[in-house]
């Protein structure tokens, strides 16, 4: 149909070939854990979008690199496509308005779409002393997650920061930062990690735009695809593992011939994430696969839980 | 008689940020700059292994 032709012209004039399109559409399949016949029907979410759901994103204590993983490192085409299968409503890193003019972008799309619209929140958000440690336009942090974030029809946490509170809220936590779920007692959906891998994003919202509903979730609120195993159950470098092959030092011969990093602080067996099957960057690599130990990034205050992060436990 | 113009937030930069300018006849007279967030990160890191603090430290 038209839009379909119109989509694959568009994606074609940025040099993406219909097959590197049909390549992503495979990966994020294979992520969301659902058969490959799903992958024509994940095609046509970005093709033949039947709605285009509202997305509003909160930025609270954080350091932007959730957005800067979405935007920057997944395919160098995401705009054109979970740009195009959202209708992103407010986004202080990427919005052309400021000031006034953006505080009312939000407040518009918050009325315009009360009850309907995805929130999703990136940052921590601080508590003591009546949450004063973070500020935008004159309204805490906490006072703008309360207001929007309760009108929204679902709420999703991505990062430690939204999560669980992230590195602000690692002892001794001067601000008194909480994650979302905790700051608002509220129930969210939390893609956590340090940053997260912004395909479980990614996936989640596909699922939803797919089948209607949010995946499954684990009792932390966290998809079940991306974070059902260890990352230690997925390690290339398991083997080595259970030969007692370990590194002892970064540089040696042991690190050369890419032996496990038990011994270096990993801490890929207390972790939960799919960083060694779906990896970073077009799946180019991630921490182990470069010889660094895992720092548990996506597991409850792992900034007090798994440091020193190079020593094991 | 001078103007008070907010700009908060700073839009298409890293972190939160409010800049205030007074304006007095065409000219600017008076502006201010303020981070509009406070985490800690160096109060966190006291007292931690030194290793882990590049890790940390990348996080600001």
């Amino acid at each position: 149909m038209k839009e379909e032709k119109d989509f694959y012209e568009r994606l074609s004039e940025k040099g993406i070939s219909r097959r590197d399109f049909m390549k992503y559409c495979g990966m994020l399949t294979a992520t969301m854990g659902l058969s490959a016949s799903f992958i024509p029907k994940v095609a046509e979410v970005y093709a033949a979008p039947r709605q285009r759901p509202p997305v509003v994103w909160l930025q609270f204590g954080e350091c932007t690199g959730c957005s800067e993983a979405l935007l920057r490192t997944m395919y160098p085409w995401v705009d054109e496509l979970v740009l195009e299968i959202i209708s992103l409503e407010y986004h202080e890193t990427v919005m052309a308005a400021a000031g006034y003019q953006a505080e009312d972008d939000l407040k518009a799309a918050v009325k315009k779409y009360q009850g309907k619209f995805i929130c999703i929140v990136e940052g921590a958000i601080s508590t003591k002393d009546n949450g004063i440690y973070g500020q935008i336009a004159g309204k805490t942090f906490l006072e703008i997650a309360n207001d929007v974030c309760r009108k929204a029809g679902a709420v999703i946490s991505v990062g430690a920061c939204a999560s669980y509170g992230g590195i602000q809220a690692a002892a001794p936590n001067p601000g008194g930062y909480k994650g979302v779920s905790d700051a608002l007692g509220i129930k969210t959906v939390n893609i956590p990690g340090c940053p997260y891998n912004p395909v479980n994003l990614v996936g989640t919202l596909v699922n939803y735009l797919l089948l209607g509903k949010l995946p499954d979730l684990d009792d932390q609120g966290r998809p079940l695809f991306a974070y059902g195993t260890t990352v230690h159950d997925q390690c290339p470098r398991r083997g080595h593992f259970e030969n007692d092959e370990f590194i002892k030092e970064f540089g040696s011969k042991e690190a050369e011939m890419g032996y496990c990093l038990y011994e270096m602080g990993c801490k890929g067996p207390d972790t939960y994430n799919n960083c060694p099957t779906v990896k970073y960057n077009e799946g180019t690599s991630f921490p182990m696969q470069a010889g660094h130990p895992c720092i548990g990034c996506s597991q409850p205050n792992f900034w007090d839980q798994m440091t020193p992060f190079f020593e094991s436990q | 008689m001078s103007k008070k113009i907010t700009i908060d937030p700073i839009t298409r930069i890293e972190g939160h940020l409010r800049i205030e300018v007074e304006v007095a006849g065409n000219k600017v007279a008076n502006a201010w700059s303020s981070g509009q967030m406070f985490r800690g990160i160096e109060v966190i890191l006291r007292g931690r292994d030194p290793r882990d603090a590049p890790l940390f430290a990348q996080r600001t």
